[in-house]
């Protein structure tokens, strides 16, 4: 990347678009790595391309609940924006299989809401 | 699914009836054959504490509390179905928590500068760059009235504006990452989660007094904020927002990173300079103040990572906008590090004047176990702890002043029941005593006095002549010591006997520690009359203390015994004494 200008700077950010629809996002801070992120990373990105999905995935910093990490935020179209807490290898599958495929949400792991405003 | 219903029982240490109430849930939709159309999910957390069964509505975001199951019928055809609120079951609920410095955590990649420019990143800067001059920051910085956020809470267009006037060739900008605070780690999460923030931040500080360098000082124990504020520092470079002619304008800066060596004394700002320097880690008196005479004899602007974090929020939204929110003398956000004793430990960002209680109740979910709330911790070991007779008072640099603690730099330790207060002024005062630089006598000789004394209360063996002696000692290191590690060093010691004397007093005199936390001061025997000879204590003492048999009954060795406390938990007879 050249240095850029501040119109430059413009463009990039427009460029970048309006929120992408799906995707999730895993706490990737030392509260979330120290808690097993690395895992459930791994094992999104496994279930995901398992099923062919087309969905994005990033890593985060820290979103402040840090008891209930790992955190895993999953946010797909015909389903409410949440936050799953304390997720593990087999939570991290279920979401895949049943949140991100199935558009159902998953019992007890859900430790917020994103409410639209 | 067209709507989720979301179930959770919140009261805590009641039976917890949100799987009742979700199977009956369910049940009434089956009936009413919606069950395809509606979705229900019980949830492990709902953000709303002790409001009964709590039920949120979405998308209609309607929140309801204190439900019975009798309810059910209506919540479904009166407020589900149709989409109208019910008003007299609604639990009027806002949120307590503002987002201005931790916005981009946990919503942007880190180490990727694009997610961050996206999230209108570096438009802060642009507009600075082009559109302000430094007066002009200086100016906007003052309306906003924020004040450092690493604890003396001095106000930051101040410290620039001294800096932009003295004259000289060169001059330094330092970021202080050296977050030392037991239980505190605000900063490093703003560096692992935003680091193009801080560097936003340090670049517009930069360009307001004139430097042409800056520095990350950034404690060695955080070696992912270290590793992801070097990356980011690269892509900065990268894409033109640092080095020389930033944004095509003509100003330019270097930015560097230095680890600090594992010295808490190196978070205090002269100290930090020796250590940026090469030198060893000692304070020197102020003045001169680094404003003037700095890293290298030069003037050097130092701040701390949250309150960079806050400027191209400032800058973007003015500093108008900034100073509408908090209180009259402490303006913006907080964000503090909530841990110990309480249900969610985590960060929080509150707006000034948030009461304590609605931080550790309606943030935090209360105390852990259910268990009665003692005092919170502020400050760190400048600090002190703050009873729950003032848990209604705004938090505020002033108003926590008052109360004998500070707002420090953010971490907040909860203390239930079971802490002895003597214990915690013991642990903050070994901590100082260990982090001590020992260049000044009042800091090296005083600590370890007052540490001394503590552990003779601890033991049992102290006077209550050793109180006033306390007093004494620690009004001494306050107005003698050099720097503010040791100034501070005996706040949690004054703090803790201010408003915990009687437990003192207790201690000394009755030879009792009220929280059984003071090991010399009770020892362990079972109650013969209650026991049932069961045996579990036997089973579970990890040093084999207690002795004897299911016949003949069971004996604690007062010798062996290590105070662990395990046969009082397994005790299910009460029949363990702890006197």
């Amino acid at each position: 990347m050249k240095k850029m200008t501040k119109e430059e700077l413009q463009k990039l950010k427009e460029g970048w678009g309006k929120e992408k629809k799906n995707w999730i996002r895993v706490g990737y801070s030392s509260c979330g790595i120290a808690a097993g992120a690395d895992e459930v990373y791994n094992t999104l990105r496994e279930e995901i391309s398992k099923r062919n999905i087309n969905i994005e995935i990033k890593k985060c910093g820290c979103v402040g609940m840090c008891y209930a990490e790992p955190l895993v935020e999953v946010n797909v179209e015909g389903a409410p924006r949440v936050y799953y807490g304390k997720v593990d290898k087999d939570i991290a599958a279920k979401i895949v299989e049943r949140h991100v495929s199935g558009k159902m949400l998953l019992n007890d792991r859900i430790y917020d809401v994103k409410v639209n405003s | 699914m067209e709507k989720t219903v979301f179930i959770k029982d919140t009261d805590g240490g009641t039976k917890d009836r949100t799987r009742e109430f979700y199977t009956e849930f369910i049940n009434q939709l089956r009936e009413r054959k919606l069950e395809d159309k509606i979705q229900v999910v019980r949830v492990a957390d709902v953000g709303v504490y002790n409001q009964g069964v709590v039920m949120r509505l979405l998308p209609d975001n309607f929140l309801y509390g204190q439900l019975e199951m009798a309810n059910i019928p209506a919540l479904i055809d009166e407020s589900v179905v149709p989409g109208k609120r019910i008003d007299h079951l609604t639990c009027h609920h806002i949120s307590k928590q503002m987002k201005i410095v931790l916005r981009n955590c946990g919503v942007i990649d880190p180490e990727d500068i694009e997610d961050y420019i996206a999230h209108d990143g570096y438009q802060a800067l642009a507009k600075v760059l082009t559109e302000y001059t430094p007066e002009k920051v200086i100016e906007e910085m003052k309306a906003s009235g924020l004040r450092g956020r690493g604890g003396a809470g001095y106000p930051t267009w101040l410290k620039w504006k001294f800096t932009r006037e003295v004259k000289s060739d060169e001059k330094y900008v330092i970021c202080n990452g050296d977050e030392g605070d037991p239980g505190a780690y605000m900063d490093r999460s703003v560096l692992e989660g935003d680091p193009h923030t801080v560097i936003e931040g340090m670049v517009i500080a930069a360009y307001v007094v004139g430097a042409t360098q800056g520095y990350f000082y950034i404690r060695a124990e955080y070696p992912l904020a270290v590793d992801r504020i070097q990356k980011a520092i690269a892509q900065a470079y990268d894409y033109g927002l640092l080095g020389k002619n930033i944004l095509g304008s003509s100003f330019s800066l270097d930015v560097d990173v230095r680890l600090g060596a594992g010295a808490f004394v190196c978070g205090e700002e002269t100290a930090l300079l020796a250590s940026v320097e090469g030198k060893r880690g000692y304070p020197h008196p102020r003045p001169p103040y680094p404003a003037v005479k700095g890293l290298w004899n030069h003037p050097t602007v130092i701040n701390n990572v949250e309150t960079l974090a806050n400027i191209s929020s400032i800058m973007l939204k003015g500093g108008k906008w900034f100073s509408g929110i908090g209180t009259e003398t402490s303006k913006g956000t907080k964000v503090f590090a909530v841990t110990g004793k309480v249900k969610n430990s985590g960060l929080v960002e509150v707006p000034m004047g948030t009461t304590l209680r609605e931080i550790v109740f309606d943030i935090g979910g209360g105390v852990l176990n259910d268990k009665k709330i003692k005092a919170v911790q502020t400050g760190g070991p400048s600090g002190g702890v703050i009873p729950e007779d003032f848990h209604n008072i705004p938090v505020g640099y002033e108003n926590l002043q008052k109360l004998g603690s500070i707002m420090g730099s953010g971490g907040m330790i909860v203390m239930d029941e079971t802490d002895c207060m003597v214990d915690i002024a013991k642990f903050y005062l070994r901590f100082c005593v260990d982090e001590s630089c020992g260049k000044c006598a009042p800091c090296r000789i005083g600590g370890t006095q007052l540490l001394n004394i503590l552990e003779k209360i601890s033991e049992g063996t102290a006077h209550l002549d050793d109180l006033k002696k306390m007093r004494k000692i620690s009004f001494a290191m306050q107005k003698a010591s050099l720097c503010g590690l040791g100034q501070t060093a005996s706040n949690p010691v004054l703090s803790t006997m201010s408003f915990f004397e009687e437990e003192y007093k207790t201690h000394v005199v009755d030879k009792k520690c009220p929280s059984r936390r003071c090991s010399r001061l009770f020892s362990y025997s079972i109650i013969q009359e209650k026991c049932v000879k069961c045996g579990a204590c036997y089973r579970n003492c990890p040093v084999n203390a207690i002795s004897g048999s299911r016949e003949s009954g069971y004996k604690i060795s007062e010798n062996a015994c290590i105070r662990c406390n395990r046969c009082f938990e397994v005790c299910k007879f009460n029949a363990i004494d702890r006197g």
